[in-house]
């Protein structure tokens, strides 16, 4: 299911490191900001930045996820919509680190419950599933699977950290798991690693290389440092390797993983993919669900080719491997297809010339004029134009 | 990219030059143009020798009346071989902007060990059995007698080279010693000995730094060079130490032995020789009577050493009567060797100058100072005369020789030392009878007499104005620059305190204080758990080091930081440092992490760069002093206070501070790297201590910096590196610009146009 268009990235693996610009402009007011910050304890250095904590910080964090968003999506190169995406949560002893309150844990745990459900709502095509590292070991926490809540309830009772972390055998454990999916789906690792070093039993550089020969792109958010092996991973298979300065700084990075990322450069021959669109099943009727085993009545969907019956969309069929879909689910998919085009942000306050003020939504054609209205209708435009 | 700096255009092999370079090249063409000497401190990872190297090549093209010859020295073959990989980018970019008109001959020179591409003579353990197995082969007397006997095994190497002799001609091109080895193998050419005769005409020589100071070396290598050269010392902070050791000697009774040794060959050497050939002997002794000392021009293979002392300090007279003959001269040589032994035998320390020490040789053993002065020279033609190849088994009495004529040619500078012990282990007895130099300006006199231009620079020459003081020079220019940076890159910190509060010092007070070792243990330990991949720490000495390991061992402080990082060790073993630095690579890479213990004036100290996530942080714990009570260094101090009235405690901590900044720099090697350098001792945060830092460093210690205790560095490391870790713009555009196009500086040209000329 990827799109054919002009691929411009050229993911390449440089050796003398330092060398990758994630060409956006963030990051820069979002550190000074800390910076600012964390220099009160010396009460009598001089500030060099200058620069004060905004005092909304959600809006501005949202502004700029939002932004982020449309720069990364007004170029038109290809995505993979379909996405399998593993999160690897690192829950060695680092994790317990309390430089983030309560503790990098909990924080990590509340940030990836946000990236669930936004990741399923940007991508209603894809799946997820969660892995935890600790006492050097790789666990498989859940399957790949469509539900945000039955991942979310598995997480919050499994919170308790310990041990060393080992890269390799998460990447061994992801790269097993991902190995069976199908070819059309885009493998993804998301890793959010609290620790400063890997603990392994062999050598990481190998899964690093069985990561990149099975397309398996692999992406690190660091808690603490810049880690050398974090970023000879991401750099080799094509992911994205960040470092959070604080919480606010860390939902945004992980939210940056929520829409699709630019397909890798080899696998992105166009693909076409057998759908059904299920109906929903008569109220009332009691069948055997094909998912959970056991009989339930009513509320399920009928796969259009075996009839067997399931119970949430998307999914794929148990029986026939048919993926069962609903049209809602494709149109939002595809909005990462056909972004909006740029709309400049204009605040009414700082317009007063009434002649450049815009009397109406370009969107919705809805009046602008009273103010009320105004950020309703910004967002309305972006969510509306997206489904 | 091509500028121009006042008549000379620069041919840059980048598209974008740093400000700190612009600047260097004006200073040094200002340094060319006057035909001068100067000292330049440019922090590593600036890219200084590029810079020089571009510039000098430059001025050389456009002044093709009078064309410049560099001489640029290195301390190590890995730097030379970096160096010449740089001039062969830059040559390649300028022949490509000049057309052939820019062609020109730049090599690398080292020894035979380097250099050798027979197979069965390389494979010698050290470079003197290299040395030796090729005398063996190339030796004149060999050759004549395998003329006679083909079984007499030679070097076809040699053979061809010499056949073709003072025709060979190197095509334009940048030679190194790869380069070189490849050339030879594939012409059938001696390398080594091609490379020897071409550097007196290459445009270019990359080398040594004892090619040039060593006169022992300098005479049969640097003889011939031309005075329109530049002399570069690249990485010179420690050009004095490199000086005297030029020029010092020590004698053990290893050494006496060995000599003893040398002794009775000769003796036997010369019986045989009576016996078949005493032409020989009586020739020899006709040409000495004559006054030469060596056979006029020897043939190249054959010129082992020159003489020690410097070259206008050699007499030209004929060898003293008594020590012509050959029997004559080893009597001389016994008993002077004899003398030795008895000294050796003192108890206690003895310390006299040049001066007491020839008077008494006079008195005990009858050897005036003049005997003693030919004394090298004579040793040499006697070898040459009885025909001995194996150079290597000659070493000893050679140092008993160049002893003896340092001694007797220098009044001034020197002194002799002999301890009956090492003053750190006084129940091994190990005498050692040391001559020492103190004049670190005696070796270098004749580079700046006989060079028109002298450059000394490296990333660390703080305080700038001692150099020339020490060297005893005027220099034309003397600066040091900072480094521009897109963001700070380097977090100096002054750490004064423990976690507990406590002061930490290494010094002689605080040092066994179990609690300073706990907490710089603690230290350690909040580090390795906060900062990733490497982490280097550097300790005052070896003994030091290992006592406070065993502290941290016992406490089991060192178990818990095992548990963040593997821990590797230096020791005085070279092979075992080796292999502990590459585990420690590996260790880095793989991302276990890894702290190095190391020991500031050691081996890794000096010469090992670790760079990105070889070294995210250095803690050079305490200030790295000389071992003051060393008679060496006492004695070396009253000197300097005598001579060059530099105070005792400026020169020591100038030099403590310049081995603190040398450790503590290795972190930093390029503008992209980032890292973090912990100086753990309360004296660093005086101001006299660390005013003597270099620039570069000094520019990024905050005042907040400079009296940390424990968990305020932690807490500043956190932060540093998470900020290091975000994605940055590189060429500075936002507000700090830190790299020039050749527009830019065109543009800067026409604006302040007198701001450069
Ligand atoms: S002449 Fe050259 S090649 Fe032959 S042994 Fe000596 S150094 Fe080696
Ligand atoms: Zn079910
Ligand atoms: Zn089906
Ligand atoms: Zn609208």
């Amino acid at each position: 299911m990827s799109h054919n268009e002009t691929n411009g990235e050229d993911i390449r693996f440089n050796r003398e490191e330092e060398d990758d610009d994630e060409g956006d402009g963030r990051g820069l007011d979002a550190w000074e900001r800390v910076y600012a910050d964390e220099r009160s304890w010396e009460s009598l250095q001089e500030d060099e930045s200058g620069l004060l904590r905004p005092v909304d910080n959600k809006t501005l964090l949202h502004a700029q996820y939002r932004r982020r968003l449309r720069t990364a999506t007004s170029i038109r190169i290809q995505k993979g919509l379909i996405r399998y995406l593993y999160i690897v949560l690192d829950l060695s002893r680092a994790a317990s680190e309390m430089d983030y309150k309560p503790s990098r844990m909990i924080v990590v745990a509340r940030q990836v419950e946000a990236f669930i459900r936004e990741f399923f709502d940007q991508n209603p095509l894809s799946q997820l599933g969660l892995v935890t590292l600790k006492d050097g070991v790789a666990h498989s926490l859940t399957d790949l699977g469509g539900s945000p809540e039955s991942h979310i309830k598995v997480l919050m009772g499994k919170l308790e950290c310990s041990g060393d972390a080992s890269l390799q055998n998460g990447l061994d454990l992801v790269h097993s798991l991902l190995n069976q999916i199908p070819s059309y789906g885009h493998r993804e690792v998301l890793i959010l690693y609290s620790a400063l070093s890997t603990c392994d039993p062999g050598d990481v550089t190998e899964a690093i290389q069985k990561c990149k020969s099975s397309k398996i792109r692999c992406s690190v958010i660091g808690l603490a440092a810049e880690l050398y092996v974090c970023k000879c991973l991401c750099q080799e298979t094509g992911g994205s390797y960040n470092v959070a300065l604080d919480e606010p700084h860390l939902k945004e990075l992980i939210l940056e993983h929520a829409p699709p990322p630019p397909a890798i450069a080899e696998f992105a021959t166009p693909n076409l993919i057998k759908m059904g669109f299920p109906q929903r099943a008569a109220e009332g009727v009691i069948s055997i669900c094909s998912c959970h085993k056991e009989a339930k009545s009513g509320g399920g969907y009928i796969c259009p080719r075996c009839r067997a019956r399931i119970c949430e969309l998307p999914s794929e069929c148990q029986i026939c491997g048919l993926i069962l879909v609903s049209s809602p689910h494709l149109a939002r998919s595809y909005h990462h297809l056909f972004p909006i085009t740029p709309f400049d942000d204009v605040s009414p306050l700082v317009s007063n010339d009434p002649r450049k003020l815009l009397k109406n939504c370009f969107g919705c054609q809805q009046s602008l004029l009273n103010p009320g209205n105004y950020s309703y209708h910004l967002l309305a435009t972006s969510i509306l134009f997206h489904i | 990219m091509k500028f121009q700096i006042e008549d000379v255009t620069v041919y840059f092999p980048y598209d974008n030059i740093y400000p700190e370079q612009y600047e260097y090249m004006i200073e040094l063409k200002r340094v060319l143009d006057a035909k001068g000497h100067c000292v330049l401190e440019m922090p590593t990872g600036t890219g200084k020798t590029i810079a020089l190297l571009s510039l000098i090549t430059s001025y050389s093209l456009s002044k093709p009346s009078s064309p410049l010859k560099l001489i640029y020295c290195t301390r190590t073959v890995h730097e030379m071989e970096k160096t010449l990989a740089e001039l062969k980018f830059l040559y390649k970019y300028q022949v490509q902007m000049l057309g052939p008109s820019a062609g020109i001959l730049a090599l690398g020179l080292s020894s035979r060990k380097n250099l050798c591409v027979n197979p069965n003579v390389v494979s010698a353990e050290n470079r003197d059995s290299v040395d030796a197995a090729c005398r063996k082969l190339t030796a004149s007397w060999v050759r004549s007698m395998a003329i006679e006997n083909r079984n007499v095994p030679t070097c076809e190497f040699y053979e061809n080279y010499e056949k073709v002799a003072s025709n060979v001609v190197l095509p334009p091109g940048v030679y190194t010693l790869q380069d070189l080895r490849v050339f030879g193998k594939e012409k059938g050419w001696c390398p080594y000995f091609l490379a020897r005769y071409m550097v007196r005409s290459a445009n270019v020589v990359v080398y040594s730094y004892q090619y040039l100071l060593d006169p022992k070396v300098a005479g049969i290598i640097s003889k011939e060079m031309q005075r329109e050269s530049v002399v570069v010392f690249d990485e010179a902070h420690n050009i004095d130490n490199v000086c005297i050791e030029a020029l010092s000697v020590s004698v053990r009774r290893q050494t006496l032995e060995g000599a003893t040794r040398n002794i009775s060959r000769m003796s036997q050497e010369i019986e045989r020789l009576k016996a078949t050939d005493a032409g020989r002997l009586r020739a020899e002794y006709n040409r000495l009577v004559e006054g030469l000392a060596q056979r006029g021009n020897l043939p190249i293979a054959d010129t082992w050493f020159a003489n020690p002392t410097l070259p206008e300090d050699i007499l030209k007279e004929a060898v003293p009567g008594n020590i012509r003959r050959a029997e004559h001269f080893l009597s001389v040589l016994r008993r002077l060797v004899q003398y030795f032994k008895g000294r050796l035998l003192a108890e206690n320390v003895e310390k006299e100058g040049p001066v007491t020490f020839v008077a008494s040789i006079n008195t005990q053993v009858g050897i005036d100072q003049k005997m003693l002065r030919f004394c090298y020279d004579r040793l040499h033609s006697l070898l040459l005369t009885l025909e001995i190849t194996d150079t290597d088994e000659f070493l000893h009495i050679q140092s008993i020789c160049d002893l003896a004529t340092l001694v007797g040619t220098y009044t001034r500078g020197f002194s002799i030392i002999i301890e009956p012990f090492d003053e750190r282990m006084p129940h091994i007895p190990d005498p050692v009878l040391q001559l020492c130099c103190h004049d670190a300006s005696l070796a270098i006199k004749p580079v700046f007499e006989r060079f028109q231009s002298v450059v000394i620079t490296s990333g660390t020459l703080s305080p700038i104005d001692l150099y020339p003081r020490l060297l005893n020079f005027d220099p034309k220019v003397s600066r040091s620059f900072t480094m521009s940076l897109t963001r700070d890159c380097i977090c100096p910190m002054v750490l004064t305190r423990g976690s507990d509060q406590l002061p930490v010092s290494t010094k002689y007070d605080l040092r066994s204080d179990p609690g300073v070792e706990k907490n710089y243990g603690k230290l350690l330990l909040e580090m390795v758990s906060v900062v990733p991949d490497g982490v280097v720490c550097f300790f005052v000495s070896y003994s030091y080091m290992d006592g406070i390991v065993n502290s941290w061992h016992e406490s089991g402080i060192l178990k818990e930081i095992m548990q963040h990082k593997l821990v590797f060790i230096e020791t005085q073993d070279v092979v075992e440092t080796t292999l502990a630095l590459d585990n420690y690579r590996r260790a880095c890479d793989c991302g276990r992490g890894a702290v190095f213990f190391s020991v500031a004036r050691g081996k890794v100290a000096e010469g090992i760069d670790f760079d990105r996530h070889y070294g995210r942080l250095v803690i050079m714990f305490g200030v790295p002093f000389q071992y003051t009570l060393s008679r060496v260094l006492l004695a070396r101090l009253e000197y300097l206070r005598e001579t060059f009235q530099i105070k005792e405690g400026d020169f020591l901590t100038f030099d403590a501070l310049r081995q603190a900044a040398q450790c503590v720099g290795r972190v930093i090697r390029s503008k992209a790297d980032y890292g973090m350098m912990i100086f753990a001792d309360k004296r660093y945060s005086r101001h006299d201590k660390r005013s003597k830092l270099p620039g570069w460093i000094l520019s990024h210690l905050r005042d907040a910096h400079l009296n940390l205790s424990t968990d305020m560095a932690v807490h500043i490391a956190r932060e540093f590196l998470k900020r290091m870790a975000q994605p940055y713009d590189k060429t500075g555009a936002i507000g700090r610009k830190t790299l020039m196009s050749q527009e830019d500086l065109k543009k800067m040209h026409s604006n302040g146009g007198g701001m450069f000329s």
